[in-house]
């Protein structure tokens, strides 16, 4: 009990301040992507063809577009054209699949303001049931750490919790594989209304590098990134739940 | 302790390893008898924040008689989509690098060492340091996270809490020198993306220095605390003829031969390696050549090749091999996790145990489900 205490007193509070304070992200942390209005057909077919991930990059109508959804982050196409770079910005959640289409241009961002009185009426309590649906577990990893005492996302009232029937919304991971379909079906009806569907990591929006499964319902919640950093989560469930 | 389990006869073996099977062709199993013998089904989805994947115990009372896994659910044919990507090696590198996120680094290293030997070229002495580095520290993140939560399943939550946290600036380490916590992107073929250079080295010096510190403390409350020991000792015993037998690696197979292989075993090699692995970042970042982390064998030549690299990843040796046919072209990969050999183990380990063993056993192995899936 004793050298229990001790230790307890050598490790001291270790708590991160964020939020509200800026987290602490690595020197190279690549966040939000952008693109320079300006670029050129040839650049862009540069930066295009480095790119691992299809259609992450592409041109329609409007121009030149990233998008996150698909993105693994990896920053091979800012290496080989300077009009594309990875800022800083680590609020990459959004509630619509089209925010996260990053269009040349666009370099004012704003992360979107939940509207949604369904969402916000969660704001102190969120309980969240993960379902790993044939990924990777690095995002399963990457949820678990908001659970440890740096993170700690229990003092917002979010946790993840062991049943269905007990949650607000189901966190998915991972493209959907074959063998998990019927089991992210049953636990997503096995949840009581009105519930979310939070799509976390660029498997589950898109299937990422793999075959994208079916959804049970359209996400509320998008948080890309392969995986997204724990600070993008956080941030992104609260402003989910009007709190940020 | 229990007595010294073996099997009777190679029936018998064979029965053992004919209850791992994927999830669309489960054995047939003569249903135990007796009043007290009931079944416990578990799974896909799990209580915890973990990977899918169906347990069945069948047992008698308390005790499992026998444990049969079923697996398959998070197949998404990573292999098949390795070779699809024939010439775009940076998609065959995401790809085996989300084979099992939580072995990312020595996967990159596995398949880069491959590519390599095709078109001859080789890392530098960075690259390797860079290799090296990312692996240990990979592996240090891991030990942590796992004898954290198993200090947490046996509710001592001193360690459990500190090393959760610990676990974290080890990732943070990795994120320093790549950018990314697990590591992607920062090896290719040929070398690596990112370089350790003097003020990185220095920076990752100072945090190790810390972390240590911090670790060592939360260890040693852990290993010296008498209600964990007695908690982890004799229980899930593999001994060393059986991991022989089923063929075991790494930390599982180290722990029944080096030491008596039940969980406070596994917990020690685990230890163990943590000093290990601090010794090689040690050398590397005093300047000491890497010898690299990872190796590949090549036989056969002209019209067909098979190339074969490993790394010891944290769990155990990684083994990726490929085939390359008379056009030079991939026509064949195959990835082993070391998970893939240690199932039978976790299953052996929790024969004759209590059912409410199962976490604690579980957590000592910590396999992984995507990379025996693929």
């Amino acid at each position: 009990m004793l050298k229990a205490l001790i230790a307890r007193l050598k490790q001291g509070f270790r708590t991160g301040k964020f939020p509200p304070a800026a987290p602490n992200l690595p020197p190279d942390f690549r966040g939000r992507p952008q693109i320079d209005d300006d670029i050129s057909p040839d650049e862009f077919a540069r930066a295009q063809s480095v790119c691992p991930v299809k259609q992450a990059l592409f041109c329609d109508f409007e121009g030149a577009k990233l998008d996150m959804g698909r993105c693994i982050f990896c920053g091979r196409c800012a290496e080989v054209c300077d009009k594309i770079r990875f800022t800083k910005e680590y609020r990459l959640g959004v509630f619509s699949r089209t925010d996260l289409l990053v269009k040349a241009g666009d370099l004012d961002y704003v992360p979107p303001r939940q509207t949604n009185p369904a969402a916000l009426a969660l704001r102190h309590s969120l309980s969240l049931r993960e379902v790993s649906a044939g990924g990777c577990a690095a995002c399963e990893l990457d949820a678990n750490v908001l659970g440890t005492l740096a993170w700690d996302m229990g003092r917002f009232g979010i946790r993840f919790v062991a049943s269905p029937r007990h949650a607000d919304a189901i966190y998915l991971t991972g493209p959907v594989s074959k063998g998990m379909q019927l089991g992210l079906d049953k636990t997503y009806a096995a949840a009581p209304e009105p519930k979310f569907l939070v799509a976390a990591g660029a498997c589950a929006i898109s299937g990422g590098l793999y075959d994208h499964g079916n959804l049970p319902a359209t996400p509320a919640l998008f948080i890309p990134g392969c995986p997204p950093h724990p600070a993008t989560t956080l941030e992104a469930l609260l402003r989910f739940t009007g709190r940020m | 302790m229990t007595e010294t389990r073996l099997f009777g006869s190679e029936a018998e073996a064979r029965e053992f390893l004919d209850g791992f099977r994927h999830y669309e062709n489960p054995p047939s199993v003569a249903p135990l008898k007796g009043d007290a013998a009931h079944e416990v089904a578990v799974g896909p989805v799990h209580a915890g924040v973990i990977e899918p994947g169906h347990f069945r115990f069948q047992c008698m009372g308390e005790d499992v008689y026998n444990l049969q896994i079923f697996l398959g659910y998070q197949h998404r044919g990573v292999e098949g989509k390795i070779v699809a990507a024939d010439g775009n090696a940076a998609l065959q590198l995401a790809l085996a690098e989300t084979c099992a996120g939580d072995t990312s680094i020595a996967a990159a290293t596995c398949i880069s060492e491959i590519l390599e030997s095709r078109d001859g070229s080789a890392p530098g002495a960075g690259a390797k340091a860079v290799r090296t580095v990312l692996l240990e520290l990979e592996r240090i993140a891991n030990h942590v996270g796992d004898l954290g939560a198993l200090a947490g399943d046996v509710a001592f939550l001193p360690t459990a809490s500190f090393c959760g946290r610990i676990r974290g600036d080890y990732l943070n380490m990795t994120a320093l020198v790549c950018g990314n916590r697990f590591g992607r992107g920062a090896i290719v073929p040929g070398g690596a993306r990112v370089t350790l250079d003097a003020p990185r080295r220095e920076e990752l010096a100072k945090r190790i220095a810390a972390a240590k510190k911090d670790l060592d403390g939360a260890l040693k409350l852990m290993f010296e605390e008498p209600t964990v020991l007695e908690r982890l000792q004799g229980t899930g015993v593999v001994p060393r003829e059986v991991a022989e037998q089923i063929g075991l690696v790494g930390v599982a197979r180290r722990a029944s031969v080096e030491l008596n292989g039940d969980v406070l075993s596994r917990a020690q090699v685990r230890r163990t390696e943590i000093e290990e692995a601090h010794a090689r970042i040690a050398a590397v970042l005093s300047g000491g050549a890497s010898r690299g982390a990872a190796e590949a064998k090549t036989s056969g030549k002209g019209d067909f090749q098979v190339v074969v690299a490993t790394a010891e990843a944290w769990r155990g040796p990684l083994v990726h091999a490929a085939m390359f046919g008379a056009d030079g072209k991939m026509s064949a990969y195959r990835i082993v996790d070391p998970s893939a050999r240690n199932w039978p183990g976790l299953a052996w380990a929790l024969r004759g145990e209590q059912i409410s063993n199962f976490p604690i056993c579980n957590k000592s192995f910590n396999l992984s489900y995507c990379g025996t899936d693929r």
